[in-house]
């Protein structure tokens, strides 16, 4: 269940000192990135082969929108190496890069205020009108596509709160600690997000049954 | 436990973070309440569904305009500036040129201090005072007024300039006050009278000027913002000055406002009068002529 291990119990010295390190083990993620704030500039491509997926899915989910989702991971780390000097020496890495992920995301959501999030119509794609006999692959499959829909429809605070515990499958203290908030109040909202969820995806399917 | 009790648990209890005596409880409710066996499973539906989102990989775009970025930055790092390589030039030498233990460069400042304090005290101190004999400190005197009366003036001046409406209002009633105003400040009561956006204003220059229509460059203003004029107040007023001021040149303008069918009607009853005015020989040196005086109207209409 937890994420990528980032924080092994060894104080981390802010200087880089990774050139000791034997080959079999590899340095965390804060190491890396204390090595970047330092200056070389280059690890921070380890980090990005640890993080680029999970993070795309995370906007993909929050957007739905493919190509977007590639430019605000790239906005992400540019952000990363423009910031580097703010990443402190206690930092966690993984609350950091979310943290920073939070904010691409809500400046997205902003700039596209007035247009609707995505109701491209290529996202509701040919669901099995056509067909009156669909196997229960191509089934399941519409489904899915109707719940990253359903996903699309709900408040950005109860989608980022669902992809965030459910899909991207980060603690809910942790959760509690980047949306300033407390355990207890993430939880509402997750049981919140999943009741609206529900919702609104039985009545995409209804829709496009009928 | 009611229902909603049990529905808020089920995400505790789907992660397996429920403390065991609430799972009972909460168990032994889903097994007597079909509401709440619903909710459960349709939660549970949808979280398989989520479960199921495939992870989709991010195109071979990202990483390539990603690395792009990155070599950029090395480059921009690799190549500093030429204006940071000076400062680190720049600090190199001070820090040189310094000494570089706390001590040592708490003891320069203080040395640095001293010779400034006596170098303070040796060049700078005041020499006698001298009383100035009588006259030279009348001249100065006199010298002094003059500079504060200009500076006077000034402030006139650049109060016309002014912003706000009330401030100019006020510049321009204040030139009533001035005996003999000079040119700079009949220049300007012209200028506000031409252009100030504000009727109040251009009314005050009005009567401002009205103490000052024996002046030639007066004159010559009135009858140039008469036909810019477009407020009937303001119109009536420059009316009756010119025509109290008997200044025939303004003739033709009054014969063109009286004729402007555009033309607020009590304008052009004014601009005929005051026509009748102009056409109506000075009965006597120093009586005042008054333009509202009942004198026959004889509009020169065609």
């Amino acid at each position: 269940m937890p994420p990528v291990s980032t924080s092994l119990e060894i104080p981390v010295p802010s200087v880089a000192s990774c050139v000791n390190l034997p080959d079999t083990l590899e340095a965390t993620d804060h190491e890396l990135m204390i090595a970047v704030r330092a200056g070389e500039v280059a690890r921070l491509g380890d980090l990005f082969e640890r993080y680029q997926q999970r993070l795309y899915s995370f906007f993909l989910r929050m957007t739905n929108q493919p190509t977007t989702s590639e430019d605000l991971v790239q906005v992400v780390f540019y952000r990363i190496l423009k910031y580097r000097h703010t990443y402190r020496d206690e930092g966690k890495f993984t609350a950091w890069i979310y943290h920073l992920a939070r904010k691409v995301a809500a400046d997205h959501f902003r700039k596209n205020a007035r247009v609707p999030t995505p109701a491209d119509p290529t996202d509701l794609h040919a669901h099995p009108d056509s067909d009156p006999t669909p196997d229960h692959q191509a089934t399941n499959a519409d489904d899915l596509q109707l719940l990253r829909v359903a996903l699309t429809r709900l408040p950005i605070e109860h989608r980022e709160v669902l992809v965030l515990s459910r899909l991207q499958n980060i603690e809910q203290k942790e959760i509690a600690r980047l949306l300033d908030t407390t355990v207890g109040a993430v939880k509402v909202r997750v049981h919140r997000a999943l009741k609206e969820l529900r919702g609104v995806y039985f009545k995409i399917r209804r829709e496009s049954a009928a | 436990m009611n229902c909603q009790r049990v529905q808020e648990l089920f995400v505790d209890y789907q992660d397996g973070t429920l403390p065991l005596d609430d799972a009972a409880s909460m168990r032994a409710h889903l097994a007597s309440c079909p509401t709440c066996q619903r909710e459960w499973s349709a939660l549970q539906e949808l979280t398989r569904k989520l479960d199921e989102l495939p992870a989709e990989q991010p195109s071979p775009r990202l990483r390539e305009q990603f690395y792009a970025m990155l070599e950029t930055h090395q480059r921009d790092l690799d190549a500093p500036s030429p204006f940071a390589l000076a400062r680190s030039r720049l600090d190199r030498f001070f820090a040189t040129l310094l000494p570089d233990r706390p001590a040592l460069q708490f003891a320069f400042t203080l040395a640095l201090l001293v010779v400034g304090l006596f170098a303070g005290a040796r060049f700078l101190a005041p020499g006698p005072l001298t009383a100035p004999a009588d006259d030279t400190a009348r001249t100065e005197l006199a010298a002094l007024r003059a500079q504060v009366d200009g500076m006077g003036r000034l402030v006139t001046y650049s109060l016309l300039q002014q912003k706000s409406t009330s401030e100019r209002l006020q510049s321009v009633l204040a030139t009533m006050d001035l005996q003999n105003p000079d040119r700079k400040v009949l220049s300007d009561l012209v200028g506000a009278l031409a252009f100030d956006p504000s009727l109040n204003v251009r009314l005050s220059a009005v009567e401002a000027l009205a103490l000052h229509t024996d002046d030639d460059l007066v004159r010559a203003g009135l009858l140039a913002a008469l036909p810019r004029e477009s407020a009937p107040l303001v119109q009536l007023a420059m009316i009756e000055l010119l025509a109290s001021a008997r200044e025939y040149g303004a003739a033709p303008i009054f014969e063109q406002l009286s004729r402007d069918e555009n033309a607020d009607k009590n304008v052009r009853d004014a601009a005929k009068r005051a026509l009748a005015t102009l056409r109506t020989p000075l009965p006597a040196e120093n009586q005042p002529t008054n333009a509202q005086s009942p004198a026959p109207a004889r509009a020169k209409t065609a």
